[in-house]
């Protein structure tokens, strides 16, 4: 499916609804140049999922958990999401040094991983959506197209 | 009372010992061992090279600050305990327990972000409550309203990227090096021709709006479309002075605006600064040129130089505070939080 954003309302409109299909267990691997909007639309998953904490690029801490509350969610089994930034990173070890593996795959928590491709070790043989993302013309247009396996 | 500090939170192994009546504060040693050059190459900190080299400077590190005197003379030991990189962190936060079972000292387990605003009661001079401090540095940009010792209220803080992030990546998409704070500024300063200013202009994202939060990807963006137009590279070798330059006054600009407009709706007494990138010179001048003409009652303090970026003389002063009220964490439940937030 590929798809074109006027703006970053439409790429996070859009990505609150994409994770509002997500079933748990899922790794969302966002792959893009960076100004891509990698960062917008793993803050529009957030939403999605009910998560009212600021969602922040977590380049410099590199992973950070965010909890579904229970009165926000949605009511599924969806408990955390475990956002990942692997632009400093030139391997995928250094992601399982910091307990990536506690979360990857867990039936109760969305992973978002961005820079992907530099970590595609760390995702293969998983349930991985992803989410290849361009600058398109003008500042504020991308364009977003999405690949399940 | 003297502290020793240890701070490993990312890509500094620093201890330091600090004496103190909490008037004074006098650094007998702050030791420093940094990882910056190793870590050039890969444009950032990569964990699993940083807790190995921690592992490896962490006790020379903290021998060189004790001195030939030892641990005889310390009466608390205070340690960084996040945020920050997990593996990182680890490093100091179990030193500081073997020591303080060792040693039988008390420890006191700190956030990161409140030892940075606390490298300002190492200057020495008296600061009033209510202050604000505006932290700068790769992982945070944040407000924080203190209306006395220990008592933190943010006002503000970044929405998407951090400031010394911004610089960071700015400085990537421009073919400059890393860390992007210092690499920026040099590259600003080599612009000559003043009407070279005028060839590029960024935008300065949420400056006007009312709440005191941030926001620097959009910046970010702004450099990335700029930089693609030069699609010729002579040409965009020849406006990066420029281009630098801008993305520095477009960060200061924000940075500062944000800054006194809080100030002065908090009524503070005091306005600080914090964080590597506080040693940004365009940010120390005009931080202190704005207060004095926006603010002239309102005293200003910004920390030395060496302790802006990550030290470990900042966490024994913090520490200090913790040690006078007894705020101590026994070493069995001393625990790392990479994510906590003050």
């Amino acid at each position: 499916m590929k798809k074109v954003f006027k703006n970053e309302k439409e790429t996070l409109a859009f990505a609150e609804r994409f994770a509002q299909k997500l079933r748990g267990g899922e790794v969302v691997a966002l792959i893009g140049e960076l100004g891509a909007g990698k960062t917008v639309f793993a803050k529009g998953m957030a939403s999605g999922l009910g998560i009212k904490e600021r969602v922040q690029s977590p380049t410099f801490l590199l992973m950070k958990i965010y909890n579904v509350r229970p009165s926000t969610g949605l009511g599924h089994k969806i408990k955390h999401l475990c956002h990942v930034d692997a632009y400093r990173l030139s391997d995928a070890v250094e992601l399982v040094d910091i307990g990536i593996l506690d979360w990857l795959g867990r039936a109760d928590t969305v992973a978002v991983i961005e820079w992907a491709d530099k970590v595609a070790a760390l995702i293969r043989g998983r349930k991985v959506i992803k989410i290849k993302m361009k600058l398109g013309g003008g500042e504020e247009k991308r364009k977003v197209e999405v690949i399940s396996n | 009372m003297k502290i020793l500090g240890i701070e490993t939170s990312c890509d500094e192994t620093s201890a330091a010992v600090v004496e103190s009546d909490g008037r004074n504060f006098e650094v007998k040693s702050n030791v420093v061992s940094s990882q910056i050059k190793i870590h050039a190459k890969y444009g950032g900190v990569v964990p699993e090279v940083a807790a190995r080299i921690h592992v490896e400077a962490i006790l020379p590190v903290v021998k060189e600050a004790l001195g030939p005197d030892g641990a005889g003379k310390i009466d608390a030991i205070a340690v960084a305990a996040g945020p920050g990189l997990i593996t990182s962190l680890l490093v100091g936060n179990e030193t500081a327990k073997i020591l303080s079972w060792f040693w039988e000292k008390p420890l006191v387990a700190l956030n990161h972000v409140e030892a940075h605003i606390y490298a300002n009661w190492l200057t020495n001079k008296k600061i009033k409550f209510p202050a604000l401090c505006l932290v700068v540095s790769g992982g945070h940009t944040e407000l924080i309203l203190m209306r006395g010792h220990g008592k933190y209220v943010m006002i503000g803080e970044t929405r998407d990227d951090a400031a010394g992030e911004c610089f960071d990546k700015t400085a990537k998409i421009l073919g400059l090096g890393y860390p992007g704070g210092p690499a920026i500024a040099a590259e600003a300063k080599k612009l000559k021709v003043k009407s070279e200013k005028l060839k590029v202009k960024f935008p300065r994202p949420m400056i006007d709006t009312k709440d005191f939060d941030f926001s620097f990807s959009g910046l970010k963006t702004a450099v990335l479309y700029a930089a693609r137009d030069f699609k010729n590279k002579d040409e965009l070798e020849g406006i990066v002075p420029a281009m630098a330059h801008e993305v520095q006054e477009a960060i200061v600009d924000v940075l500062v605006a944000k800054l006194i407009r809080a100030a002065k709706k908090y009524e503070v007494k005091t306005v600080m600064l914090a964080g590597g990138v506080s040693a940004n010179k365009r940010l120390r001048e005009r931080f202190v040129s704005e207060i004095e003409k926006e603010m002239p009652s309102v005293d200003w303090n910004i920390p030395d130089f060496e302790y802006c970026t990550d030290n470990a003389a900042m966490v024994a002063a913090a520490g200090y505070f913790h040690a006078a009220k007894k705020d101590f964490t026994p070493w069995q439940k001393l625990k790392v939080d990479p994510n906590w937030e003050l």
